[in-house]
C-alpha cells in the first residue's frame, strides 16, 4: 500500500475566496459595473395603507429618468418565494403594486444616468394618495371593521377571499392531545413573545440587469438561488427561461432574505427593459429595514408532564403577524409545528393551531431558523419551567424525552418526516453537564450581591435540507456538473450558492476526496441559470447535505467512466482499479487494487482520452436526498447580571455542534460562534419598535437605533468552547449533515434560562433589555418588600 | 433621507490658512465646518441640511490639527483629532476622564477622524468629551474676522444643537488648565453596545484635601436638552468628608435633580435610576483616584 495521504475531509484549511475576501477584490452584486449602466431608484411609500389616485411622472421623464409604475408592468400576480409546490404557494403581489400596504414599499421607480439623478427624479414625481386606516396588531387586524388590506388573493391556481386579513391557518393535530393532558399529573400554560427584527446582513440587496443584443436578459443579484429568481423573472417578463440568464456570484450574506426574489429585482428587470439598457438598483440601509424582517410569533405553549418526568402531551398555538406580503407563512407555520413537534415525543400527542395575520408592515421572511429560534425559545423555557418548578434534573429530563435515533423528525413541517439517524444529543448534554458542574449550580434564591451569574442550557437543532422519502410540499434536489480536465484537474460547476459559510470549499472538498485529487486541483467554475441543472436553494441548511449529495452523485459517476478508460488503457478490468491521491505526484491517480505500483496519473488517463477521441471525461445528473437529518446544538450559557443597571454580560459560553462529520471543523465553530451572537442580539439587544401614527420605523430604517452586539459585547474567544459531536450522518456526504440554521437555534432559551437562574425572574418576552430587566428587578423587589 | 449618496450640490473649499478660512466664513452664505464630518455627513445624508452651500474643510491649516503645551495647561485645536488626543500622554496623565469619555466614543475608524471642537459645535446634548472638559475648568475659544473671545465650557450650550457660537465665528481650540495635585477623575458612560452613542453619561472630578473633598466638578450627558454642568451639587460637596454615605446620598440627590426625556435609547425612567448608579460608581472611582481610601 502507498503512504495514506491526509483526507481533506475533517481538514482546516484555508479558506479559497479568503483572499478575494479580505483584499476587498472580491465581486459581489454591489460591485458589478456594466458599460453604459443607468442607475434605478425607488420610491417608496410614505404611508402604511394607501390608494394611488393619481400619479405624473412627467417632470422626471424631463429629467431624462426612465419611470416605472404599476401602468408599465405585467401585473401578474406572484409569491417571491417559490421553494414550496405552486399548490401550497399564496400569491399576493404585482412587481409594483396599486396600492401601499406598507411604509417603504416600493411604489415606482426610476433609472437615470447617475444615481443622484435617479434620486431628483424619485422626487419629482407627483402622486396623489388616497390614505387609508392601518393596522398593525394582528389581533386588532382578525376583528370585524378592521381595516383590509387585500380583498382576494390566490393559492396555487384558486382565488381566495380573505376575510379579516387572515391570510394562513394551518392546524395540525396528531395522537390524543386530550387522553395525553388527562393522564398528566401537572398541566403547565404560558405564553411567549418574540419581536421582529432585521436579517442585518453585511450587503443590502442589489440587481445588475442587463438587456443583451439577442433579446435576451442577463441578470446579477443577490440571490440564494439562481434557478429561482430566473423562473420567476421569465414568469413576470413573460420571457423563456433560455433567454434569461441569472450569474451565480458570491453575496454578502442573507439570512435567509434571499431565499425569496429580492423585492427590487424585478423592478430592475423591468426598468432595464423598459430603457433598453442595462440598470443597477441598490437598496440603502434603510430600504433594506423595509424590506424584510424576521417573522414575530406569539406562542402559547400548553404541556402535561406525569410525576415520573414524562411529557404526555402538547399543544401550541401560534399567532403570527406576517405584515403586508406572504412571503410563505404557510410552510413558515408547518416548519414552526415540525421544530416543536421534533423536539420531544410527547408520547406523541401533539397539536399545533396557527394562524397568520395581514398588517400594513413590512412583509416577513424566513431568517436563520424558520421559525426554529422563535418556537424554541418558547419550548425550551417550558421545559426550563418545567424542570424548575417539578425538581427535575434539566439534562435527565431532557434526556427522557428528546427524539433521537429512531425516532421520527420533521424536515420541512409534516409533509416531509424522516427517521434520525445520527444524533449528538446525548453526547452534548452528559458531556456539557460534567464540564460545567451544571447540577451543582446555586439556586436562583440563594444567589445574592449586586452581581449575579446564573448558568443555563438549551437544546436544539435545525433540518438538513428539506427532502424526504416522501415528496411532500417542498422542492429538494440540486445539480452538478463535473469534468475532468486533460492534465488530472477537474472543474466543478454548481448551481449551488455561498452565503459565506464555505459551502464552494465543501463541495470542492468532495469532488476531491470522491476523485482522490488534491484539493487544488478542483477548479469552482464560474456558474448561471443556462449551463447549471435546477438546485432548489441554499436554504433550510442543506448547501453541503443537499447540494453535496448531488456533487458526491455526479463525482461518482465521473470516477466509474476514469475507471472505464483506465482500464482500457491499463488492459484491467475497472473493478480491479482504484483511485488514490498521490501528492508527490502533484494529482490523483488510478492504481489496481493493492498492486499500487501498477498505476496511469489521472492527467495522463484524460490526456490518452482526449488523444484517442473518447471524449472528455464528465458527467452531469440532478440529485434529490432521501432524508432531512437533523443537525444539533446544546448551548451552556453563564450570564452576568448587573442588578442595579439590568445590563446582562456573558462571561462564557459552551457550545455543542453535531454536524455529523466537519468537513471544515474551524468554518463551522466559526458558525457558532457568529450564531451566538447573533442570538445574544435576539435575546438581549434587538428591537424595531413601530411609529403608530405613521407606520414608520422608530430607527427609520438607521442602524444608529438598531443595535446588535459586537466582538466587545462578546465574550473572550477564549471563554467560548465549541465542540463538535463525534457522530457520523450515514445518508450525507462523508458523514455530514448541516450546522447553520442549527447553530441559532438554542441561543435565546439557554441565556433566558442562564437569566432566570441568576435572578429568578421568567422572561416569556424578548429583547431582555436592561430596561425590561432592570424594571422587572425593581417589581420583584417591591413585591418582596409587600 | 438617503444614505447611499449625498444629494445637495454644494460648493467645498480647503484653505490653508486661519485668515482665508476666516474670510469663507465671513464671505460666504450658509458655511457648515468640515473638521472630521462624522457628524456633518451623517446630517447630510439625513437630509438635515437642506441650505447648506458652502462646505469648509479645515483640515488645510496646520495649526488648527495641534495639542500644544501652554505654560499653564493644554490647548486642543478644533482640527485635532479624537485618536491623536487619546494617544497624547499629556492628555493620559493630566487629564484621564477626557481619555476615558473618547475612548468611549463609537469605534476607532471614527475617531479617527473625529474631532474634539466637532464634539463641541454639534453641540448634542450627549457629548461625550464635552463633559470632561467641564469638569477640568476648560474654556473654549473662538475667532473671527471681528476678534476672537474665550467662554466657559460649562456656558457655551445654549439648546440642542445650538452654542454660543456666532455667524462668522470658528471655535479654534479648547483650552484645559493645569490639575492640581490629589485631582481624582472618572468618567462613566452606558451605551446599549460599546460603540454607541450614550444613553447617559457623567464625569466627575473632585480635589482631595487629607479625608475631605477640596472640590468637585460634576457634569452628566443625555439627561438635560444640553450637556448638563452640576454646578450647585459638585459645590455641595467641598469640605466634606467622603464616604459612600455621601456618594450614594449624592448619587441620590442628582438622580431626583434631572429631568430626561426618553428616545430611541432608552426611557426617561431608565436614565433616572441609573443615574444614582454611575453617579455612585463616578465619585466612589474620581476619590480612589485622588489616592482616597474609603
Amino acid at each position: 500500500m502507498n503512504q495514506m495521504n491526509e483526507s481533506v475531509i475533517g481538514k482546516n484549511i484555508p479558506r479559497s475566496d479568503g483572499h478575494a475576501k479580505v483584499t476587498g477584490t472580491m465581486v459581489y452584486p454591489s460591485d458589478v459595473i456594466i458599460p453604459g449602466m443607468m442607475y434605478g431608484a425607488v420610491l417608496r411609500s410614505p404611508h402604511p395603507h394607501a390608494e394611488i389616485v393619481s400619479v405624473d411622472t412627467s417632470e422626471a421623464e424631463r429629467m431624462g429618468a426612465v419611470c416605472l409604475t404599476y401602468a408599465d408592468i405585467n401585473p401578474i400576480m406572484y409569491n417571491e418565494r417559490s421553494v414550496s409546490i405552486p399548490a401550497a404557494t399564496y400569491r399576493d403581489r404585482t412587481v409594483l403594486p396599486s396600492k401601499a400596504r406598507h411604509f417603504g414599499e416600493p411604489l415606482m421607480a426610476v433609472a437615470a444616468d447617475t444615481e443622484e439623478l435617479a434620486h431628483k427624479a424619485v422626487k419629482a414625481i407627483k402622486i396623489e394618495y388616497k390614505v387609508l386606516e392601518a393596522v398593525y396588531d394582528p389581533d386588532e387586524a382578525m376583528k370585524e371593521g378592521a381595516p383590509q388590506l387585500y380583498e382576494n388573493i390566490y393559492l396555487g391556481d384558486n382565488k381566495l377571499t380573505v376575510k379579516n386579513n387572515i391570510g394562513v391557518v394551518r392546524n395540525i393535530d396528531e395522537g390524543d392531545c386530550a387522553g395525553g393532558f388527562a393522564r398528566a399529573d401537572r398541566i403547565f400554560e404560558h405564553t411567549f413573545d418574540l419581536e421582529r427584527i432585521y436579517h442585518n446582513q453585511l450587503e443590502t440587496k442589489c440587481a445588475v440587469c442587463k438587456p443583451e443584443p439577442d433579446g435576451s436578459l442577463t441578470v446579477w443579484a443577490t440571490a440564494q438561488s439562481i434557478h429561482a429568481n430566473r423562473q420567476l423573472l421569465a414568469r413576470i417578463l413573460n420571457m423563456p427561461l433560455s433567454k434569461l440568464n441569472v450569474v451565480r456570484l458570491p453575496f454578502g450574506g442573507a439570512f435567509g432574505s434571499s431565499i425569496q426574489v429580492n423585492t427590487v429585482t424585478p423592478i430592475c428587470a423591468c426598468l432595464a427593459l423598459k430603457a433598453g439598457r442595462p440598470v443597477k438598483l441598490t437598496s440603502a440601509r434603510e430600504e433594506d429595514f423595509y424590506s424584510h424582517q424576521k417573522y414575530p410569533a406569539r406562542f402559547t405553549v400548553k404541556m402535561g408532564v406525569t410525576n415520573d418526568g414524562v411529557i404526555t402531551a402538547a399543544h401550541v398555538k401560534a399567532l403570527i403577524d406576517f405584515g403586508a406580503h406572504q412571503v410563505q407563512p404557510l410552510p413558515f407555520m408547518g416548519c414552526t409545528a415540525g421544530w416543536f413537534a421534533s423536539l420531544y415525543k410527547y408520547d406523541g400527542n401533539i397539536r399545533f393551531d396557527g394562524t397568520a395575520v395581514y398588517t400594513n408592515k413590512t412583509p416577513c421572511c424566513a431568517m436563520q431558523g424558520y421559525g426554529n429560534p422563535q418556537i424554541n425559545f418558547a419550548i425550551e423555557s417550558m421545559i426550563d419551567i418545567i424542570c424548575e418548578e417539578m425538581r427535575f434534573s434539566a439534562v435527565d429530563f431532557r434526556l427522557k424525552n428528546y427524539r433521537g435515533i429512531g425516532d421520527e423528525f420533521w424536515g420541512q413541517g409534516p409533509t416531509i418526516r424522516s427517521i434520525i439517524k445520527s444524533c449528538g444529543v446525548e453526547q452534548s448534554l452528559v458531556e456539557g453537564r460534567k464540564m460545567t458542574d451544571f447540577e451543582n449550580r446555586q439556586r436562583p434564591e440563594d444567589r445574592t450581591g449586586d452581581i449575579r451569574r446564573g448558568l443555563g442550557l438549551a437544546r436544539g437543532f435545525h433540518t438538513s435540507g428539506t427532502a424526504g422519502p416522501k415528496e411532500g410540499e417542498v422542492i429538494d434536489y440540486s445539480s452538478a456538473l463535473i469534468k475532468i480536465n486533460e492534465d488530472g484537474s477537474v472543474d466543478l460547476v454548481t448551481p449551488v450558492t455561498d452565503h459565506g459559510g464555505g459551502t464552494w470549499d465543501a463541495l470542492k472538498k468532495i469532488t476531491a476526496e470522491t476523485l482522490q485529487v488534491p484539493f487544488d486541483m478542483v477548479g469552482l467554475a464560474p456558474a448561471a441559470t443556462t449551463n447549471t441543472g435546477y438546485d432548489v436553494c441554499t436554504h433550510a441548511t442543506r448547501g453541503v447535505y443537499c447540494g453535496g449529495a448531488a456533487v458526491y452523485h455526479v463525482a461518482m459517476k465521473v470516477k466509474e467512466r476514469l475507471l472505464e478508460y483506465a482500464g482500457r488503457l491499463m488492459a484491467e478490468h475497472a473493478y480491479n482499479l482504484e483511485v488514490a491521491r498521490r501528492d508527490e505526484l502533484g494529482q490523483g491517480v488510478v492504481q489496481v487494487k493493492h498492486f499500487p505500483s501498477k498505476f496511469m496519473t489521472i492527467g495522463d488517463i484524460a490526456k490518452q482520452a482526449q488523444i484517442m477521441s473518447w471524449g472528455t471525461i464528465a458527467y452531469t445528473d440532478s440529485y434529490r436526498q432521501r432524508n432531512c437529518p437533523p443537525c444539533f446544538t446544546t448551548h451552556f450559557v453563564e450570564v452576568e447580571i448587573d442588578t442595579r443597571t439590568g445590563v446582562i454580560t456573558v462571561p462564557k459560553v459552551l457550545i455543542f455542534g453535531d454536524c455529523g462529520v466537519a468537513l471544515n471543523p474551524d468554518l463551522v465553530k466559526g458558525q457558532l460562534i457568529g450564531s451566538f451572537n447573533r442570538g445574544f442580539g435576539y435575546t438581549v439587544f434587538e428591537t424595531m419598535p413601530l411609529n403608530e401614527k405613521t407606520g414608520e420605523l422608530m430607527n427609520k430604517g438607521l442602524l444608529t437605533d438598531y443595535k446588535t452586539p459586537t466582538s466587545a459585547e462578546m465574550p473572550k474567544i477564549e471563554d467560548v468552547e465549541v465542540i463538535l459531536c463525534d457522530t457520523y450522518e450515514p445518508s450525507g456526504p462523508y458523514g455530514a449533515k448541516g450546522i447553520g440554521e442549527a447553530a441559532l437555534a438554542s441561543v435565546q432559551a439557554a441565556i433566558a434560562n442562564a437569566v432566570y437562574n441568576a435572578v429568578g425572574i421568567r422572561f416569556y418576552k424578548l429583547p431582555i433589555t436592561p430596561e425590561v430587566l432592570l424594571a422587572a428587578l425593581k417589581k420583584k423587589e417591591q413585591e418582596a418588600a409587600k | 433621507m438617503n444614505t447611499k449618496i449625498l444629494e445637495n450640490e454644494f460648493e467645498y473649499s480647503k484653505p490653508g490658512s486661519l485668515e482665508e478660512v476666516l474670510e469663507t466664513l465671513a464671505t460666504k452664505q450658509n458655511v457648515r465646518i468640515f473638521a472630521g464630518g462624522t457628524d456633518l455627513i451623517v446630517k447630510l445624508k439625513l437630509g438635515a441640511l437642506p441650505d447648506m452651500e458652502h462646505m469648509l474643510d479645515i483640515n488645510g491649516v496646520e495649526e488648527l490639527g495641534k495639542i500644544e503645551t501652554r505654560a499653564d495647561g493644554l490647548e486642543i485645536f478644533a482640527g485635532a483629532k479624537l485618536w491623536s488626543i487619546e494617544s497624547d500622554r499629556r492628555v493620559e496623565e493630566n487629564y484621564p476622564a477626557l481619555r476615558e469619555a473618547i475612548q468611549a466614543m463609537a469605534s476607532i475608524s471614527v475617531r479617527n477622524m473625529a474631532t474634539l471642537g466637532g464634539n463641541f459645535c454639534n453641540a448634542s446634548p450627549v457629548a461625550d468629551a464635552v463633559g470632561p472638559v467641564m469638569c477640568y475648568g476648560g474654556k473654549v475659544r473662538m475667532q473671527s474676522k471681528r476678534g476672537a473671545r474665550e467662554v466657559n465650557a460649562v456656558d457655551f450650550f445654549l439648546a440642542p444643537g445650538v452654542s454660543v457660537l456666532e455667524k462668522g465665528e470658528l471655535l479654534t481650540s479648547v483650552y484645559l488648565p493645569a490639575p492640581k495635585a490629589h485631582t481624582g477623575h472618572a468618567f462613566v458612560k452606558m451605551g446599549r453596545v460599546k460603540s454607541d452613542i450614550a444613553k447617559i453619561s457623567i464625569t466627575a472630578v473632585l480635589e482631595r484635601e487629607g479625608d475631605r473633598i477640596a472640590s468637585c466638578r460634576l457634569a452628566m450627558g443625555s439627561v438635560a436638552a444640553r450637556p448638563l454642568f452640576l454646578k450647585a451639587i459638585g459645590e455641595g460637596l467641598a469640605g466634606k468628608a467622603m464616604t459612600e454615605a455621601l456618594a450614594q446620598e449624592t448619587a441620590q440627590n442628582i438622580s431626583d435633580f434631572i429631568k430626561p426625556i426618553g428616545d430611541n435609547r432608552t426611557t426617561a425612567e431608565y436614565r433616572t435610576d441609573v443615574a444614582k448608579v454611575i453617579a455612585r460608581d463616578a465619585l466612589v472611582s474620581a476619590w480612589k483616584n485622588s489616592g482616597g481610601t474609603l
